[in-house]
């Protein structure tokens, strides 16, 4: 029906490719610090390229976020009013502090990972120099672990909040779907954690690509995967199918699912230890799938709420 | 006793002439190319003899339960003491949250501010003043009408009681102030 008498009704998009760019982003931002610090905190032969990776990947990623969401504002120079009228009812109103705290810590995160590296490059080089940098590396070394830990939480808390941020929105049909239809149990937050850890993980491995042993990030990132397909196929019985036609149709079943789960499920199971050389399209593709995932949900539930 | 605002709109008596889309153009200075309400037509649909074609007037639906308000971040979509939704345009920072959660799609960027807008019944400028806001005031046909449902001698109040009316997309929830008399088109 394309009668303009009255002016046509148009169905805008209000967000567009920069917020699901930005949610994208986040969800990488959080994966590549839960990467990172986990790794920091818990693992006994500490793979110090995949912490450094993730380190240094989480606050670029996020910086660069929250830039192209001040950019994508109607207002972009009144931004920090953001901050200043808070209201508790909106879940963008509690994001910001969350995302706030997540960006200090892990711009934090990254300086004393760094200073680390700078150490130890240092010791290296000059023996004269050695207990001087050894001495002020040790002292806010001691910080490394809790912000390690703490930055974890608002980390998964950025994570799920890119998923709440939609899942709020109770007059979208895509968008405000429960888990397996249980009340109470939004779905978008619990894929977008899965997913974000997914594509954080991914990141962080092509940042450390040349590192000796990646096995356990490879199996990690098989089981991600195998959840994630689970996830999708929940959401694909729990919502209306004009969600998965027209344009969206291809995004989500070449971008979504063969590009971003099926090629890259198949090719790390081929070469889970073996085929180094399978980690960089491997993750390079998980990559990919995750922002398409984020376009998908993010133009489907406006075009066809 | 606090004010109940709502419209009601008699699709029978709209002609479809457009003179509430351009009266709102004149008393809210609404950009080119953008509105707080349009009356598009609906149709035609069907064929000889049962052809119908009918207007529907757009705009804000004053939701009790608004969606927009509700997720707003800086409080700047609120109900005013009347129940009228409206929007600071101060505290509003552009981001498009309340245009996400509109079902009516009643919501833009205003061009020249940056800030959300959409229909406000024009309660600053007029209904404040005890007007009524300008689409109804200039309706040629009496398709609408405004008042107090809290009034029992308003000409709302006597509409709604006379006859059928809806609201747009009951199943959100949303239940909008702005109801829809559909006899005689539907």
């Amino acid at each position: 029906m394309d009668i303009t008498w009255g002016a046509l009704a148009s169905h805008e998009i209000a967000w567009g490719g920069i917020i699901a760019f930005y949610l994208f982003l986040a969800g990488v931002a959080g994966g590549a610090f839960l990467t990172a610090a986990l790794t920091d905190l818990f693992s006994k032969n500490r793979q110090l390229k995949v912490i450094r990776a993730g380190a240094y990947i989480a606050p670029v990623a996020i910086i660069i976020g929250l830039a192209m969401l001040v950019v994508d504002l109607g207002k972009p120079f009144s931004f920090w009013k953001l901050l200043l009228y808070v209201n508790f009812h909106s879940v963008m109103s509690i994001g910001v502090f969350i995302i706030s705290i997540f960006t200090a810590f892990a711009v934090v995160y990254a300086y004393l990972v760094w200073m680390a590296a700078a150490a130890e490059k240092r010791i290296k080089i000059t023996l004269a120099g050695q207990e001087m940098a050894a001495a002020k590396a040790t002292g806010m070394q001691v910080l490394r672990k809790p912000v390690a830990l703490l930055g974890s939480l608002s980390a998964l808390g950025t994570a799920t909040y890119t998923g709440f941020l939609l899942s709020a929105v109770t007059t979208n049909g895509l968008w405000h779907v429960n888990f397996l239809g249980i009340e109470g149990i939004p779905f978008l937050p619990i894929l977008f954690l899965v997913s974000a850890i997914s594509a954080g993980l991914a990141a962080t491995l092509i940042g450390a690509v040349d590192c000796s042993d990646l096995t356990a990030y490879k199996k990690a990132d098989i089981v991600l995967l195998a959840i994630e397909i689970i996830l999708l196929a929940i959401l694909y019985t729990s919502v209306k199918a004009a969600f998965f036609s027209g344009g969206m149709a291809t995004l989500f079943w070449l971008g979504v699912v063969v590009v971003g789960l099926l090629l890259p499920l198949v090719l790390a199971i081929y070469g889970v230890s073996t085929h180094k050389n399978l980690v960089l399209p491997v993750c390079g593709m998980v990559v990919i799938g995750g922002l398409c995932l984020r376009y998908f949900v993010v133009y489907s539930g406006q075009l066809f709420k | 006793m606090a004010k109940q605002y709502v419209m009601v709109i008699q699709a029978s008596k709209c002609i479809g002439c457009q003179a509430c889309t351009v009266a709102c153009k004149f008393q809210n200075e609404v950009p080119e190319g953008q509105y707080r309400t349009k009356s598009p037509a609906v149709g035609p649909t069907g064929t000889y003899p049962n052809v119908k074609l009918y207007f529907e007037k757009e705009a804000c639906q004053m939701c009790k339960n608004a969606p927009c308000v509700a997720v707003c971040p800086t409080k700047a979509s609120y109900h005013n003491e009347d129940g009228v939704v409206l929007v600071d345009s101060n505290k509003c920072v552009g981001c498009k949250y309340c245009m996400t959660a509109c079902p009516y799609d009643a919501r833009f960027i205003n061009e020249e501010t940056g800030a959300a807008d959409k229909c406000s019944f024009c309660y600053e400028h007029r209904v404040s003043q005890g007007e009524k806001p300008a689409c109804v005031s200039t309706c040629v046909g009496g398709a609408l009408s405004f008042g107090d449902l809290n009034d029992p001698n308003s000409d709302v109040k006597k509409l709604l009681d006379k006859y059928k009316a809806e609201v747009r997309k009951p199943e959100f929830g949303t239940h909008p102030n702005v109801y829809y008399i559909y006899e005689g088109v539907k």
